[in-house]
């Protein structure tokens, strides 16, 4: 066989290699996405708690998350399937899971697993306010990495326009927390947060497709975050010279009270009803006078015709 | 007919005229694109889309603020112009041909209504400007003190929170845009229905009353709508001796 015989049975295979390998998730990941890319629907724990089974493998895979094996977190299940419980997990892991296990009774090991990529971050989180609503107070309500994020299966970056913590549904993320009553009364929290957010320039400009203008964590710090009592908070205080200073350039403290949580006090609310008084009034006038005016006009047409061309 | 009577004089000079054109295209600019930002929410997805329109949220902003501020500038044209022509005394005021509300005007307004629910069977005589028209001019002083000074403010809030004083910081920013936004709207209420009735819908100026173009009013108009200032310009004429009340249609 001559050399370009070769090439001519050989070279179409070289269009094999543009042909991208579908499985980019390990091998391991794979076996687990068999039963749990099939299983739908939730199941009961023995501790009385639902449990999401299914994976949708498309979703995962193209997640940020989408090259990690499912064993990575979930440390706890390195056998297949499931025999071992009792593997090794890291200490730090286990205390922080510890920490966390009223929030996540299923598998506190994989929640607290975030911590051996993102560590800074996570620190930060349990420090915060969300998190030692938790890790302190053994509550069930303070936001961790899932309640923002969504599901770790699933999470695309944050400028993904599905993202829940992006542009576009971040205040909708925070509000279903803090534009919850029973929360906000729970925790003694400013009460019309996500009205008054709705309600700004800021909001406003953000839903008619404004890129400059600040969500949540533009201004309360997303990870870290504080109540607006800390002195440490962006908000609390003079911190918000530097807070708002970082878009209006040589904020001061005669400008910093224009945005605010608090309900509008008596001067706007009673100045408001006034003039929407004042243009009712003036509205019912001009209404009644043009009426009237083109009823007489057209009453005249018809009947004092004649008295018009004598 | 005199051979005196030209057949039209001149109602408005060409600066108030260019002060016009200035005043509405700002604000229909001004309207259109501060509607997007009131109404941002309402109807769904259609705010949006008309912001989209005017270049997106940026460029609406800027359109906004550029269109305000020469506004802003075109009114205080006007009034230093004002101030300039009776400087000069080329301009005084008279009780039939000024612009300023009398007591007449309130009655205007009675006998108009009366005219209207059959009630009387005269129409109310102006002199150069109806209650109807002092109406419109002095609406647009009343939006330039509330919704101009506002607007600065709103546009410009760095270089006003150095004015504001200390106190009313609490409550000033949510007052200016509340003011700003309402008194916009009863603007373009006002504009919607008054203003383009009165200008444009009328039957007899319909469908615009071109005054606004070429500043002229035929002195049969003048006669009609203004009979107080067509005696008091043309007081010899026969029309003018005889009270020419029921020539109203």
């Amino acid at each position: 066989m001559s050399f370009k015989k070769i090439l001519i049975l050989v070279a179409p295979l070289l269009l094999l290699s543009f042909v991208t390998p579908q499985e980019v998730f390990s091998q391991e990941s794979a076996n687990c996405l068999i039963c749990h890319s099939a299983m739908k629907g939730r199941l009961k724990t023995a501790a009385g708690v639902l449990m999401e089974l299914n994976v949708d493998t498309d979703r995962f895979q193209a997640s940020v998350h989408g090259f990690l094996s499912c064993t990575d977190c979930h440390l706890r299940f390195s056998d297949n399937p499931h025999s071992s419980p009792d593997a090794r997990v890291p200490s730090e892991l286990l205390s922080i899971s510890s920490e966390i296990s009223s929030k996540y009774p299923v598998d506190p090991v994989a929640a607290a697993a975030c911590d051996s990529c993102h560590e800074v971050i996570y620190q930060k989180v349990l420090g915060s306010v969300h998190g030692r609503n938790i890790t302190v107070k053994n509550q069930t309500d303070g936001a961790l990495c899932l309640d923002c994020h969504g599901s770790p299966h699933y999470i695309t970056p944050v400028k993904d326009v599905n993202s829940p913590v992006g542009r576009r549904l971040q205040a909708e993320t925070c509000g279903r927390c803090h534009g919850d009553k029973e929360l906000n009364e729970k925790y003694n929290l400013e009460e019309n947060v996500m009205e008054s957010y709705e309600e700004s320039f800021h909001a406003r400009k953000l839903h008619l497709g404004h890129t400059g203008v600040p969500l949540c964590s533009s201004c309360h710090n997303a990870h870290d975050i504080k109540s607006k009592d800390d002195p440490d908070s962006p908000v609390f205080g003079k911190n918000r010279l530097e807070t708002c200073g970082k878009c209006h350039e040589g904020a001061n403290e005669k400008f910093i009270p224009a945005i605010t949580h608090k309900p509008a006090g008596p001067i706007p609310y009673y100045t408001e009803k006034l003039l929407i008084v004042l243009t009712m009034g003036v509205f019912a006038f001009i209404v009644l006078h043009v009426i009237a005016e083109a009823l007489s006009d057209i009453r005249d047409a018809i009947f004092r015709k004649k008295e018009g061309s004598e | 007919m005199s051979r005196q009577i030209p057949p039209d004089i001149e109602r408005f000079n060409i600066i108030f005229r260019i002060q016009h054109v200035l005043m509405f295209t700002t604000f229909l600019l001004l309207s259109f694109t501060g509607w997007g930002l009131k109404f941002a929410y309402e109807p769904e997805g259609l705010s949006s889309i008309w912001i989209r329109v005017w270049g997106g949220a940026e460029t609406a902003g800027l359109i906004h603020r550029i269109a305000g501020i020469t506004m802003l500038l075109d009114f205080i044209w006007h009034v230093l112009y004002l101030v300039y022509l009776f400087a000069r005394k080329r301009m005084t005021i008279d009780l039939k041909t000024t612009i300023i509300p009398l007591p007449k005007d309130v009655f205007d307004l009675i006998k108009n209504f009366m005219y209207f629910m059959g009630l009387s069977k005269e129409k109310a005589r102006f002199g150069k400007y109806s209650y109807a028209q002092k109406f419109d001019y002095w609406a647009v002083f009343w939006g330039m003190i509330i919704i101009g000074t506002s607007g600065f403010a709103l546009a410009f809030p760095m270089l006003v929170s150095y004015v504001i004083p200390e106190f009313t910081t609490a409550w000033i920013w949510q007052l200016l845009a509340i003011m700003h936004s309402d008194e916009a709207l009863l603007a373009i209420v006002f504009i919607l229905f008054w203003h383009f009735y009165n200008e444009h819908l009328k039957p007899e100026v319909f469908p615009m009353n071109w005054i606004w173009l070429t500043g002229r009013i035929s002195t049969e108009k003048l006669k009609h709508h203004h009979p107080i200032e067509y005696e008091m310009l043309f007081p010899d004429t026969p029309e003018s001796k005889k009270p020419a009340d029921k020539k109203d249609r």
